[in-house]
């Protein structure tokens, strides 16, 4: 009896906690989301802020007489795609070879992966704009995906996800005459499909807002992405543009990557990111 | 040799692509930096070379050692919250009793899908002085409006906050992904010997994470020195912000110091990597001797 | 499972986009209204007295302009002028990209030309006499003093002034925009205060004393903000220019901290802030609005741009503010520094197909009243901003005295050609401004802070500049 009633005080005060914590979480973008309505002549401050007098679209018309929208979102929407896909494969195939095949180096290359996180590649930005030139890749979408087709996290990620495919499996693949490549293929890709999907979700998003690269190696209006005017909007110099209209920007650039990510989240499988990181 | 070649041809082709990259995006540029460090360049015309001028200048460089202070308060409250309420909030989401678990869990990602930018600007909006949501509720509870960025005492609160909101999430997931590995016979066991929800969570919960707590602490500190957005959009009186990767980038695109903003690059690398070694080295004695 | 990805993709993207549908009808109609405005505007006259005209005819291409602010407005003068001139550029479009700021312009150039991608530089660029220069000197600017020689007379008096470098000029003058006072007359008829009175800073001091007083400490003559905006808006562009302050002697050596122009430029700014007469708020926060709309803040001594923010953003004030000439000081008599924008051509060597073309739609931006006085007009409708021409002729027309609802009648643009009169001279600006003006900012911040005294800012400001930059290279 006693116990039970323990028990019930205990579920009360984790649903408690944990609704305090989503009322945290999602409390800004819900204010975002609202003020992008607003009029432009309501008040942004204070408690008036929290709601609504008169709901508008006008701040979303005004943006899309100040920006390209439709064409910056294609260039997210390609950047992002593509980024993802070629990273998801390239991340996916070293991974499956560093767990999968006992090669000379293996372990001094996998560790050395491991060191080239701790140099950020944004040290080196005034050189690598030279390179990209070089590669004729300013002002090109290509030069934000190329660069992060393999990335040194994601293979990481990969092959602890790769370690747990049966051994078994690949070895039945291979007395059946399969390739190399046709293994990684038919029998790995097609099990870790969970895995791929989480792994996904992230490079998804982090490619989505990715701020830093767009601004460095992109010089046309027409080739920036969605993330990069929308930024512009309230930090370019002398661009009076009122907060609402800003607002509605970034709840234009936010409200996507949120639905495309809950989209992939029905492909990750209960737990997908258990057996991610084993240290 | 190569027939050893041809015999592990397959692993090698995968992951060539790889050191490709690495070759032409990261290593040739930081060596180029390095380079760079070592001269004085407005980014226009040839380099001069000076030797270690730029980082003697950093020396007496006020600005800098305020960015590195700031840097390493970022990256130790950021390392300490962070991986306290991965843990707490992992722990809730796992918990038998969670009804709307799906919910929950979707529901506490979602601040790491949104764009720093965007966020910051919404926080500045919170923690504005005069008519910030969080300073009116602090004053319908009868206490004192807090001059949150407009002082430098409090000013790194809201950064620290919003790199917290934004990061926990996903440091989170992980967490969650290792308790759910963590053997339900365990538990049971500790229950048989009398052990309470505490003794449980520090004698089985926490070791059985361990690995991965690590692995989130040498990811978090990689961030952390590199933080940007956050300090950017919410920036407090002089320098009282800023972080060093931004004082970089300011150095470097703002006053076209390319020399010096080098050498602040190079001191980031060094850091990082005296960083993590320590951690590495931590992780290791603790290993022998548990 | 691919293809359901695919699909799913496909559905996040739609759902996102027919949430905005309604907004693309509005910017088409934008665009179709732009296109009246120019087919109203006649063929313009201008061709013909236009210094550069020739029977020439321009290779098909775009004419790229690196520009922050609202290049989007700019852009529409200049594709109606397009549509008009088929005969010398039949091929010829327009791009306007957004740059964040005019370093953030300076800084995509040279490192664009230093790889090599001349053919990836813009054709030309909007910046201020510190970039200018900076650019200037990497010889990443035509040479236009031929051209705007012949012209000097016809604008108004220091239009060419921050875009010469050693004796040349390389800078088409865009605009020139005065300091000014924005005060709202409805506050100072409340408390009955008299605006004329704010013509010496001592005045203005005291008006806003009175201010203070009568609305018992509710409504502040000004504001002041703990970020850069501080420097740039009180400092380099107010109080230190019409203070005659210096930051450099002519050598290029520190004097800040012993400088008499800038302990009375600084001082004012202290005396001000220490008497509770500045409110403390971010320049552009939505807290700055709020604060405006709810009658707290009374006045503005800030660059005519301010304008265009007021009106965006302040709409519940409309019909309260009036314009008059900033404070002077009564030791110098000069009221504030205009501030000037140029639009540069950029050296592309034999790149540089649409120099002539450039020129052409400069004169007639500049000097063309027909076609400028459509653009303004269509800029109003759209709620868009647009500066004061720089032409003598252009200014003399009535149309550049109408009256401003927001002023109450009075016709701002009037009043920014007004205010240009009697305009101090701009500080020094040497190609160390950049670092300088960092240091600097950092010391007022800290002030406003409350960390430190103004006389320890000061002297820091002159310790730091000393240490970190040393001696400025001047170019005159």
């Amino acid at each position: 009896m006693d116990y039970r009633k323990k028990q019930r005080t205990a579920s009360l005060a984790i649903h408690l906690l944990l609704g305090l914590i989503v009322l945290v979480c999602l409390f800004p973008i819900l204010w975002m989301s609202l003020i992008a309505f607003k009029d432009t002549k309501e008040s942004l401050t204070g408690f008036r802020s929290l709601w609504v007098e008169n709901p508008t679209l006008d701040n979303f018309k005004r943006l899309f007489q100040l920006i390209p929208v439709w064409q910056n979102t294609f260039n997210s929407v390609f950047t992002t795609v593509m980024g993802t896909v070629t990273s998801l494969f390239f991340c996916a195939l070293a991974g499956f070879a560093f767990s999968k095949y006992r090669f000379p180096g293996r372990n001094f290359l996998f560790y050395f992966i491991i060191a080239t996180m701790l140099v950020p590649a944004e040290v080196g930005a005034v050189p690598l704009f030279i390179i990209m030139k070089k590669l004729n890749l300013v002002n090109s979408l290509w030069s934000l995906i190329i660069p992060k087709i393999a990335t040194a996290i994601g293979i990481f990620y990969m092959n602890q996800y790769i370690s747990d495919v049966p051994d078994e499996l690949i070895e039945a693949a291979k007395i059946d005459g399969c390739s190399d490549f046709g293994i990684f293929a038919r029998v790995v890709v097609p099990i870790i499909k969970p895995a791929l999907a989480s792994w996904g979700a992230v490079t998804l998003i982090s490619r989505w807002n990715d701020f830093f690269w767009p601004l460095l190696y992109l010089r046309k209006q027409s080739k920036y992405t969605l993330i990069v005017t929308i930024s512009l909007l309230p930090i370019s110099e002398g661009l009076s543009t009122p907060w609402p209209v800003i607002l509605a920007g970034t709840t234009l650039v936010t409200i996507p990557i949120i639905a495309l990510y809950l989209i992939l989240e029905r492909f990750q499988k209960g737990g997908s990111f258990a057996g991610a990181v084993k240290g | 040799m190569f027939k050893n070649f041809k015999k592990y041809r397959a692993p090698y082709l995968f992951i060539l692509p790889f050191f490709i990259l690495f070759i032409v995006f990261q290593l040739v540029p930081t060596i180029w930096t390095v380079y760079i460090s070592l001269t004085k360049w407005r980014g226009i015309g040839t380099p001069e070379f000076v030797g270690f001028e730029n980082y003697w200048k950093m020396v007496i460089d006020d600005m800098f050692w305020e960015s590195l202070l700031n840097t390493a308060i970022y990256w130790i409250s950021g390392l300490i919250l962070i991986l306290f309420l991965a843990v707490l909030i992992a722990s809730l989401l796992n918990s038998k009793c969670l009804k709307g678990r799906a919910f929950f869990k979707t529901a506490t990602f979602l601040p790491n899908i949104c764009a720093a930018i965007a966020m910051g600007l919404i926080f500045r909006m919170l923690f504005d002085e005069n008519v910030g949501l969080v300073n009116e509720v602090l004053a319908a509870v009868g206490l004192d409006k807090v001059p949150w960025l407009a002082g430098t005492k409090y000013s790194k609160i809201p950064v620290i906050l919003l790199i917290v909101w934004r990061n926990t999430p996903w440091f989170t997931m992980i967490v969650l992904s290792g308790l759910l590995n963590i053997s339900a016979d365990y538990y049971e066991a500790a229950t048989v010997d009398g052990a309470n929800g505490w003794q449980k969570f520090l004698f089985i919960t926490l070791p059985s994470i361990s690995n991965i707590l690590f692995f989130c602490s040498v990811t978090l500190t990689v961030d952390m020195w590199k933080i940007f957005n956050e300090p950017y959009i919410l920036p407090g009186p002089g320098t009282s912000n800023t972080s060093l990767f931004q004082y970089m980038y300011e150095s470097g695109f703002n006053v076209f110091n390319m020399g010096y903003a080098s050498a602040i690059g190079v001191i980031i690398m060094v850091m990082l990597t005296v960083v993590s070694v320590a951690q590495f080295l931590v992780r290791k004695r603790q290993g022998e001797v548990a | 499972m691919r293809s359901k990805n695919l699909v799913a993709l496909g559905l996040a993207v739609a759902l996102c986009l027919t949430g905005c549908g309604g907004g693309t009808k509005t910017a088409e109609t934008t665009g179709a209204g732009a296109e009246t405005t120019g087919q109203a505007a006649p063929e313009s006259k201008a061709e013909t007295e236009s210094p550069s005209s020739e029977a020439k005819v321009y290779p098909a291409g775009t004419v790229t302009f690196y520009m922050n602010g609202n290049p989007q407005f700019r852009q529409q003068y200049f594709e109606t002028w397009l549509e008009n001139h088929r005969d010398v550029a039949p091929e010829v479009s327009v791009e306007f990209v957004q740059v964040e700021s005019n370093a953030d312009a300076r800084e995509k150039i040279t490192m664009t030309a230093l790889s090599g991608a001349v053919e990836d530089l813009p054709d030309a660029v909007f910046l201020d006499r510190l970039n200018l220069m900076d650019l200037v000197q990497a010889g990443l600017l035509v040479d236009e003093t031929e051209f705007l020689t012949p012209l000097a007379e016809k604008m108004v008096d220091g239009a060419l002034t921050e875009g010469m470098v050693s004796g040349k000029m390389y800078g088409l003058p865009d605009s020139v925009r005065p300091q000014l006072l924005m005060y709202n007359k409805e506050i100072f008829d409340k408390y009955e205060i008299d605006p004329a009175s704010m013509d010496t800073i001592d005045g203005y001091i005291e008006a806003g004393r009175q201010l203070k007083e009568k609305s018992g400490g509710e409504t502040y003559l000004s504001w002041i903000g703990s970020n850069n905006m501080t420097w740039k808006c009180w400092g380099r562009r107010g109080l230190m220019p019409q203070a005659n302050a210096k930051v450099w002697d002519e050598e290029g050596n520190v004097i800040i901290g012993s400088d008499e122009g800038t302990k009375l430029a600084l001082g004012a700014l202290d005396t001000m802030y220490s008497e509770g007469l500045l409110m403390r708020v971010e320049m552009y926060d939505p807290a700055l609005y709020d604060a405006i709309n709810s009658q707290k803040i009374a006045t503005f001594d800030i660059g005519a741009y301010w304008d265009e923010f007021m009106r965006q953003n302040c709409q519940a004030t409309a019909g309260q503010w009036r314009v008059m000439s900033a404070p002077a000081f009564k030791e110098v008599g000069k009221a504030g520094a205009p501030v000037s924008s140029y639009m540069c051509i950029v050296e592309k060597g034999e790149d540089s197909v649409y120099k002539e073309l450039i020129e052409q739609m400069w004169y007639d931006f500049t000097f063309d009243t027909e076609s400028r006085q459509a653009w303004v007009n269509s800029m109003e409708e759209q709620n868009a901003p647009y500066t004061n021409p720089i032409s003598l002729e252009m200014l003399e027309d009535d149309f550049w005295k109408e009256p401003s609802d927001y002023y109450g009648g009075q016709s701002f643009r009037e009043w920014e050609g007004l205010t240009l009169q009697n305009g101090a001279n701009n500080m020094i600006v040497t190609a160390q401004d950049a670092e300088g003006d960092e240091i600097i900012s950092a010391e007022i911040e800290k002030y406003v802070a409350g960390d430190q005294t103004m006389e320890e800012a000061i002297a820091n400001m002159d310790k730091n500049l000393k240490a970190k930059i040393g001696k400025a290279e001047i170019v005159d």
